[in-house]
């Protein structure tokens, strides 16, 4: 009782800071570019760590960030839609652009192909799956460059924004770009926080501890009555709905789709976020993205080129080898360390 | 579950990294944009410094520092009166979309540089320069070959300017060279009908730039009416090792001529297997990016009388005005860096000199009247041939125009290595276009 | 299409087919003992290329001398990683190992880019101008050279496997680590081994791939080594004989399969106009998605590939 009161006050402070850290510091687009691409991230690694929990380990995952953004931008593109509702923020008018309600699409086409992928995988494990993941990702990827008419080949696809500034007293297109970049700042954010809502309450609930129980042993799930094959869809089909709503919501905020959003590099990053920040935890992928992505883009601040990448090498490394638990499990070991030593 | 002191800690560590990460993001102070009172100017460098694309990015960055140095090493640029001097930023684009924004939106609103320089790989391009359109930030765009960047409709590209050729420019001006010099040869060596057309193979790399070359040979085939045909073209994989199955395809097709659409990491073993491995007694055109020594250092003996399209090589340099300053640059660049400057160096180079012009026409940093003075530059050629012998952006979508030459790579047996002699066009050339005996036409 | 160059095209197959075949069955083998997926596999291969390349430009020696000195250095390297890696995560599940591998690629493709830089270089094979005549076609010796080699080393490999009392102890790890721990066989000695000899592979495929006249830079591993894993994805995880008919199918299927694909499918899009398919495209860049293509339907078949036995 006590704990999660804790965990609740805690929770509540990390989302006051994420809402005002727009507005207490001198921020600009280039801070914001940064924690935008780190919320969508958020939700990509966490969607990711819901398949990992469920003991599917994905290495393809940014087949779905890039089907929900293809079918986010198609959508909005072939329908045509106009703004959704206009706001008025200090004498300028903000339109809410209907690309929010398009990711959505964008979501669920992800979570669609991502059922049929699970149902190829169902039988599979480890390795296998992995392989087999990250070739869908190299097949889809294949496709859409195939499929010129609809996607754009290699030219790709200018997008919506989320929102967009009109009839503005506003000159100064600086003003202007961060105004946008701030209100979608927010948007990604309380997308982020109701996705990490969302699976935590999966977790906690009967879906959660199915996953737990065929992670831990699909046999022995089976034998105990749980529908194996039903959880791991599941599994599949709520961690690609997320993905994909995070890929269509960052492509959206970026304003142009090209094939690239299929890179190796995408899907291993929800990795590398989840190890690190701790894996089957609902904290740890939102740690490590967040930490992952400071030391990132700190060491490329300070003109660090390819050592960054290097660091992060060693970083993974040591992280697996010397905290398997990921970052997450850094204060248990100091107290323990403080036990022991007093 | 974890203690109280756990979430104490955790909240700490939190706390201590947002500190950290704001120092690492939040160095300049001046926030916000217009005309902020300095005595430098900034240029944002935006290139691929790491990743595959890398050893190009590097290029380009260190030319940009080159063209820096100098101009600072004479006083700087004269803006209005005052002498300011040039800052470079680095720009990571990693060849990624998605990092390419984050690069060029930290340049722009947090390095707060006055122009951009660079930009490399078309669908980087197509992304970050999102950003620099909304921000209306003029962007000299002296790396990415694809013709859409300054044409595309969905934003404002008024602020782009395109000094480097497209794969349209590059596919004419080899086509016309094909057209003019080497078919004659080979229908008087062969006894072919005058009207016969000239056959090309094309093969092609999966990527917005192979598509580009491709779709230029056609452009060119049409636009210039050209009695040519492509008779096969085949794909593939973007840096990919093994080319043999593509090239007997090609081979099967029987093409007079091959024209690759590839880059130097592909080249030399596409023209090394074609010949070798395939045995293809043909003609290999090249792209102008292969004009590098890593080009003739790979391709070795394979690429003799081989096809060179280009505007600045290492080895072989027109007899123009701009001779002398190529290969100042030329000197300098390898003083310093140790290798030889590749084109996207070359055209990195001028950009930053054509961004010190057009600020010191605009005699101030405003974005708006540099994009003006950008627009209406007349600048003479320096050390790259241009059309007209001017740099100039054209009316309708803001390009330079290049002048182009074709070399042919000659075997020199005391360096190891063949070496390009310009063949075309007629002013400029130094030997006449050899059809080597070994060449088998085909049908 | 005509006979002679689908014969030549099955032979860039096969060549193809031999590299996948060296990096897989050292994957293999170190499956075999350890249980652990090296995903960085690839970049002991491009690690092995710079190696040679340099020993080569150094000592001016001829290529194929320095392939048993690249060879003997990498399976050092990879005993290294072995110890600092690979040991100290034994046992602490399979995802730890994919991941540690995932950040031994970062480690190693950024640190050879950052001494080297990321230029290509290429070494010239001495037989560079030599080739045998097959007919009306001809192959370059170098490319007989590899694929002479490989099959040497896959006979040496069976041999020390079957034949010799250190690979007959490898061969009881990899089938019961438990047992042959209690029969007295060091198994963290077998680990080593088998990850040095794993690396000694990757490193002979490195070497003789760059010898016969590529291109090469620190991202060279990546793409032959995806390739690897899913050749013993195919053929089952640790069978030698899948590894093996599993290159030879997915080299086979890269080259002559898709350029009979392409001809039959820019045949169809000229004959039925009426179905209005596009007839430009072109599937020789397809090499991947076929092979994973192969790689879903054959597991979907049969989940433990062609010759992995049930469960672990």
């Amino acid at each position: 009782m006590k704990m999660s009161l804790i965990r609740s006050v805690l929770a509540f402070l990390v989302v006051v800071a994420a809402f005002s850290l727009p507005l207490v510091l001198r921020i600009n687009s280039a801070m914001l570019e940064i924690l935008i691409i780190m919320c969508v991230f958020i939700m990509y690694s966490s969607a990711w760590n819901l398949l990992t929990y469920s003991g599917q380990g994905s290495l393809g995952h940014a087949a779905f960030l890039g089907l929900g953004a293809y079918s986010s931008v198609l959508t909005a593109k072939f329908l045509n839609l106009s703004g959704l509702w206009a706001i008025n923020v200090g004498g300028s008018l903000v339109l809410i652009q209907s690309t929010i309600l398009t990711v959505f699409v964008g979501g669920l086409f992800a979570a669609v192909v991502g059922v049929f992928i699970g149902l190829t995988c169902v039988r599979l494990r480890e390795w296998f799956l992995a392989m087999v993941t990250f070739g869908f990702a190299v097949i889809i990827h294949t496709v859409t460059l195939e499929l010129k008419e609809i996607t754009g080949g290699h030219d790709g696809l200018p997008t919506k924004h989320l929102v967009s500034i009109t009839d503005s007293q506003i000159t100064d297109p600086f003003v202007k770009t961060l105004m946008r970049y701030q209100i979608e700042y927010y948007v990604i954010l309380v997308f982020a926080l109701f996705v990490i809502y969302v699976i935590d309450r999966v977790l906690k609930s009967k879906v959660g501890l199915a996953f737990e129980a065929i992670r831990e042993n699909e046999l022995e799930a089976k034998v105990m009555g749980i529908n194996t094959v039903k959880y791991k869809l599941i599994g599949f089909a709520l961690s690609a709905f997320f993905t994909g709503v995070a890929g269509a919501l960052m492509i959206h905020h970026t304003g142009y789709l090209t094939p690239e959003i299929y890179s190796v590099e995408n899907s291993f990053r929800p990795i590398i976020y989840c190890i690190s920040g701790g894996l089957f935890t609902v904290e740890g992928p939102i740690i490590g993205t967040f930490i992952i992505t400071v030391i990132w883009d700190g060491l490329k601040s300070f003109g660090l080129v390819y050592e960054h990448l290097v660091i992060i090498g060693l970083i993974l490394i040591l992280t697996i080898i010397f905290l398997p638990r990921g970052f997450v499990s850094i204060p248990g070991k100091i107290r323990s360390r403080f036990r022991s030593g007093s | 579950m974890l203690s109280k002191l756990d979430r104490r800690f955790f909240l700490t560590a939190l706390c201590v990294f947002v500190l950290f990460f704001l120092g690492c993001t939040q160095q300049s102070t001046d926030t916000g944009g217009g005309a902020v009172e300095r005595n430098e100017i900034k240029i944002g460098i935006v290139a691929p410094l790491t990743g595959g694309m890398s050893t190009t990015g590097n290029d380009m960055w260190q030319a940009a520092t080159l063209a820096a140095d100098e101009i600072n090493a004479q006083g700087g640029v004269n803006v209005n009166g005052v002498m300011m001097q040039i800052k470079l930023v680095k720009g990571d684009v990693q060849s990624d979309p998605q990092e390419g924004v984050k690069a060029v939106t930290k340049l722009i609103t947090e390095d707060n540089v006055d122009i951009l320089v660079g930009g490399f790989s078309s669908g980087t391009t197509y992304a970050d320069s999102v950003v620099a359109s909304e921000n209306k930030v003029p962007f000299i765009i002296t790396g990415a070959s694809s013709s859409v960047i300054t044409r595309r409709t969905d934003i404002d590209t008024s602020y782009f300017f395109h000094h480097c050729p497209t794969t349209d420019d590059y596919a004419e001006a080899t086509l016309l060279f094909v057209d003019a010099v080497v078919k004659p040869l080979i229908y008087q060596r062969f006894n072919l009908p005058s009207n016969r057309k000239i056959l090309i193979g094309i093969a092609y790399e999966d990527s917005k730039f192979g598509e580009g070359v491709y779709s230029g040979a056609q452009n060119a085939i049409e636009r210039n009416n050209l009695n040519m045909e492509i008779v096969a073209a085949e794909k593939f994989k973007t840096g990919e090792t093994a080319y043999q199955t593509v090239l007997t395809v090609l081979k099967d097709a029987k093409p007079d001529i091959i024209y690759p659409g590839a880059v130097l990491n592909e080249q030399s073993p596409l023209v090394l297997q074609g010949r070798r491995d395939v045995g293809m007694n043909s003609l290999f055109l090249s792209i102008e990016c292969n004009d590098d020594p890593d080009y003739y250092t790979g391709v070795g003996k394979w690429g003799d009388y081989s096809i060179q399209e280009s505007r600045f090589g290492p080895y072989a340099v027109p007899d123009r005005p701009v001779y002398k300053a190529a290969m100042k640059f030329k000197d300098d660049f390898k003083a310093r860096f140790g290798s030889f400057p590749s084109m996207m160096g070359a055209s990195t180079y001028e950009g930053v000199y054509i961004a010190a012009q057009a600020i010191e026409n605009a005699g101030t940093l405003d974005k708006a009247a540099v994009r003006d003075e950008l627009d209406a530059l007349e600048m003479p050629e320096f050390i790259e041939a241009m059309e007209g012998g001017v740099i100039s952006f054209s009316d309708d979508y803001r390009e330079s125009k290049f002048l182009f030459y074709m070399e042919q790579l000659r075997w020199n047996e005391s360096l190891g290595e063949t070496r390009p002699v310009i063949v075309w066009p007629a002013h400029l050339k130094e030997a006449d276009f050899v059809l080597p005996d070994w060449y088998e036409p085909g049908q | 299409m005509d006979l002679g160059s689908l014969v030549q095209i099955t032979i860039w197959g096969l060549l193809a087919g031999c590299i996948y075949i060296l990096l897989a069955i050292g994957l293999n083998l170190i499956f075999g003992v350890m249980k652990v997926v090296n995903f960085a596999h690839g970049e002991l291969l491009m690690l092995s290329m710079y190696f040679t390349f340099f020993i080569h430009e150094f000592f001016d020696l001829n290529p194929y001398l320095v392939i048993p000195i690249s060879v003997f250095l990498m399976a050092f390297v990879g005993i290294l990683i072995e110890r600092l890696g690979f040991r100290p995560i034994m046992g602490t599940g399979k995802l730890n190992e994919i991941f540690l591998s995932l950040g031994l690629i970062y480690l190693l493709q950024n640190a050879v880019a950052l001494i080297w830089g990321t230029g290509s270089r290429t070494i010239r094979s001495p037989f560079e101008f030599d080739s045998i005549s097959l007919g009306s076609r001809q192959i370059p010796l170098d490319y007989l050279i590899i694929i002479g080699i490989t099959m040497v080393l896959l006979v040496l490999l069976q041999v020390f496997l079957k034949k010799t009392t250190l690979g007959r102890a490898m061969r009881a790890t990899s089938q019961n680590r438990e047992a042959a721990m209690l029969m007295g066989i060091n198994v963290e000695r077998m680990d080593m081994i088998s990850f040095g000899l794993g690396s000694a592979l990757a490193a002979a495929a490195g070497a003789l791939w760059c010898i016969s006249g590529i291109n090469f830079n620190p991202y060279i591993g990546s793409a032959p080594a995806i390739k690897a894993f899913a050749v013993i994805i195919i053929g089952g995880l640790g069978s030698i004989q899948g590894a093996i008919l599993a290159g030879l199918l997915l080299g086979l299927a890269e080259n002559p399969l898709l350029v009979l694909l392409n001809a039959l499918w820019t045949e169809t899009a000229n004959t039925l106009t009426f179905l209005n398919l596009p007839a430009d495209i072109s599937f020789l860049s397809w090499q991947n998605s076929v092979s994973f293509l192969i790689l879903i339907i054959v597991l979907i078949l049969r989940p433990q590939g062609l010759f992995g036995e049930r469960g672990e």
